[in-house]
């Protein structure tokens, strides 16, 4: 089977002019590129920022393809060690020789560095800005934030615009074009609307409708995503937590998808196998995800809320960085088994009790040696000998779910003799 | 008797559970022992020890009857340490049990408490301020499979009952006896058999018995086939499933277990605890020991109120990473 290739990925801009809209943030972001490419940069560093999904990194990224550049990308959760920054740093401090072909580096999301816990990390990035002789771009949705001002002021400030509906429609109808796929407009404008100008989530909602059900309608829109900003549908926050880079994007998955912790746990205890094949990834990731519910169990126990941020820390990066190496992977998260299952199990449990319950005090013994020591023996009995089964189930008064529940397949047989003998009565 | 009530089967570890000191034909020492407590209306509590099977409760039981009449039960409270949650409620039980008033010729009621092995430490020394607010009014019987796991302090307030398990020919004389009244055909290897299986345990002799018959003749075959039947294999499957690498349908063969058995996550842990070590586990001991561990800290974190499901496919998830590891 074919790996499916997520199609933010499948079909992100290749060229500068591929990139929707943006006119101006492109107009700056080359002006600025094309001076350090002679030699006399405006500002070493360009911060560009805008709302999620609206063309920054992807901008970054067909400039490099289009100029011929290597991109050399590093992650917020890579700013915090030291050795990591210092081999950027040597890369970026090196001379360029030449016939080799020209860099640019990209920070991602620099607006997820924390802020008192990586003050070293700020300067770092100051520190590469100032010895770099390759431009350096960096990301952010909110670089207003108190502890970036020392990257603004090093930086030349491009905004990017939110989309509007209109783009992302254009760029999703494209998509269903290549794809050969069966879409309402309806459906696509609801897309666009929940998307709130973020083109990847509307991307990421195209495709798991699309792979989910093969079509595209305005109902299965409106059934499965959800507004964005606000709150995400369990398989988009699914899709967000195990395919998160950084361990604040898995936490803000969990936290802001639609249904509550308890069910949001069930999900990923269903698609921990769905994401992962390889055993040990499974292991270590079904590891943290227990460890998420014994922190839960401890505050049903004992009412202390404040460990809840503990819980969102196992089940979202905890399951989310069990992987021995990072690479996007899409899949389709389907609704849990486990919810009907549960409530299966749930009567299935409760009918047993009740047995017990009834058999213990006539049995002079506790419920838990009527669990393990009688009730065995009391189904091979009901599942191969329906007429005498029925009048235990008379001696005992047993209800017919009970009756049900032992007998399993014989089920019909034993209640059928029941009723016969309870009306020679 | 309604014609329904005499249409009407029971179990026969019921059906032919001794009433009276009288009919109790094992443990004769014992007996007679307790018979002297009936004879003089008093008695200090008590704790009867030994293994499952071997009439303990039963004993209680008739000993109340022998005292207070067929009534007896409305003057014995009958608690079970696994099955109430914790010493508060059997405190609030025993308190509300006390006050109540009893006729002018009962000397003391009763409180029967099952499985008191089961008690932490802690629960047994209130237990033991209990045992003494009430001594009045009250007489404590405790049951116990271990009695070296009641603390000191309540022993030396008991008297001592142990139970032994019975003895090859007395559980044999039993089925048979059992047999000829249900008109059961049986082949005498066959008793022999539940004998070597039931190893002296009378409850589960008995009901091997009954389920047996319920197949037909009671033969070697019929038996193992019965007790093939109440162990299902099904813990063992999921195992061998996880094992193997095959950590989705180890996980399928739990579901199905947790619906079809009405197990919960404590039962399954518990099973899976117990078939690690059998034989046809075939893995390195030192990975039976880590398995072992790991299904401790399972039981813990499942009594403690974690989920089931989700500690349970931790447990197996882990096991498939170790086949893994042990196939290289």
């Amino acid at each position: 089977m074919p790996r499916k290739i997520p199609w933010i990925i499948k079909y992100r801009p290749r060229r500068i002019g591929d990139v929707v809209n943006q006119d101006n943030a492109k107009k700056q972001f080359i002006q600025w590129l094309e001076s350090w490419l002679k030699g006399k940069p405006i500002k070493k560093a360009a911060l560009l920022y805008g709302p999620a999904g609206c063309g920054k990194t992807s901008l970054v990224e067909a400039a490099a393809h289009e100029y011929g550049l290597e991109l050399v990308e590093m992650n917020a959760s890579d700013f915090r060690r030291r050795q990591d920054i210092k081999r950027i740093a040597e890369t970026a401090a090196k001379m360029k020789s030449l016939f080799a072909r020209g860099k640019i580096i990209l920070l991602d999301e620099v607006d997820g560095i924390s802020g008192t816990a990586d003050r070293g990390a700020i300067d770092a990035i100051l520190e590469l800005i100032r010895t770099t002789r390759y431009p350096i771009a960096m990301t952010a949705n909110n670089p207003w934030d108190q502890k970036l001002r020392p990257l603004r002021e090093a930086s030349l400030m491009i905004a990017f615009k939110r989309l509007t509906e209109r783009h992302v429609v254009t760029v999703l109808k494209r998509i269903c074009e290549y794809e050969k796929l069966e879409c309402e407009d309806k459906a696509l404008y609801e897309i666009a609307k929940r998307s709130e100008g973020d083109l990847r989530s509307a991307i990421n909602d195209l495709q798991a409708i699309a792979e989910g059900y093969g079509r595209v309608t305005y109902s299965l829109v409106r059934a499965l995503s959800s507004y964005r900003n606000r709150e995400y549908s369990p398989f988009e926050a699914l899709q967000k937590m195990f395919n998160a880079k950084y361990i604040f994007q898995a936490k803000m998955a969990i936290s802001q998808a639609n249904i509550d912790y308890d069910t949001m746990m069930i999900w990923i205890n269903e698609h921990i196998p769905t994401y992962y094949e390889d055993p040990e990834e499974i292991a270590r990731a079904f590891d943290a995800l227990s460890r998420a519910d014994v922190y839960m169990g401890r505050i049903r126990r004992t009412g202390a809320w404040d460990l809840l941020s503990y819980v969102f820390d196992m089940m979202g990066p905890g399951v989310a960085f069990a992987r021995r190496v990072y690479r996007y992977r899409w899949k389709a998260f389907r609704s849990p088994q486990r919810l009907q299952l549960l409530a299966q199990t749930k009567r299935s449990r409760e009918v047993r009790e009740g047995i017990a319950r009834a058999l213990a005090p006539r049995l002079a013994t506790s419920r838990s040696t009527v669990k393990s020591e009688v009730i065995p023996y009391l189904k091979i009995i009901f599942m191969n000998n329906p007429k005498y089964a029925a009048r235990i189930a008379l001696g005992y008064n047993l209800t017919d779910e009970m009756v049900k529940w032992l007998a399993g397949h014989k089920a019909r047989e034993v209640l059928m003799y029941m009723e016969k003998l309870s009306r020679k009565h | 008797m309604s014609s329904r009530e005499a249409l009407a089967e029971l179990l026969w570890a019921e059906k032919y559970r001794p009433r009276t000191l009288d009919e109790m034909v094992d443990q004769k020492e014992v007996v007679e022992r307790l018979k002297r407590f009936v004879k003089e209306k008093n008695m200090p509590h008590l704790l009867f020890a030994g293994p499952p099977g071997t009439g303990k409760t039963t004993a209680a039981h008739c000993l109340a009857h022998d005292l207070f009449g067929e009534n007896y039960r409305q003057y014995m409270l009958e608690l079970n340490a696994s099955d109430e949650r914790g010493i508060d409620v059997i405190r609030s039980k025993v308190k509300e049990f006390a006050r109540t008033r009893v006729a002018a010729n009962i000397p003391f009621k009763i409180v029967l408490l099952d499985e008191a092995d089961n008690m932490t430490a802690d629960a047994q020394q209130a237990l033991r301020r209990l045992m003494e607010m009430y001594t009045a009014t009250t007489r404590f019987i405790l049951i116990a499979n271990y009695p070296s796991k009641i603390i000191e302090p309540i022993q030396s307030r008991c008297a001592v009952f142990r139970f032994t398990p019975l003895p090859k020919d007395d559980l044999i004389g039993r089925l048979k006896w059992i047999c000829e009244r249900e008109k059961v055909e049986f082949d005498e290897d066959a008793l022999e058999a539940i004998y070597e299986i039931a190893e002296g345990d009378m409850r589960r002799a008995i009901n091997i018995l009954q389920a047996a018959a319920a197949l037909g003749r009671v033969t070697v075959e019929s038996v193992y086939k019965v007790v093939g039947l109440a162990h299902p294999r099904e813990i063992r499957q999921m195992i061998q499933l996880a094992l193997a690498g095959n950590f989705n349908d180890a996980r399928g063969k739990l579901r199905e277990l947790m619906i079809n058995y009405g197990l919960s996550g404590l039962d399954v842990i518990k099973q899976i605890h117990r078939e690690v070590f059998s034989q046809e586990i075939k893995i390195p001991d030192e990975y039976k020991l880590i398995i072992a561990d790991l299904a401790g800290e399972i039981q813990f974190r499942l009594v403690e109120g974690a989920d089931d499901e989700i500690q349970l496919n931790a447990f197996l998830a882990r096991l498939a990473y170790i086949g893994r590891k042990l196939r290289g």
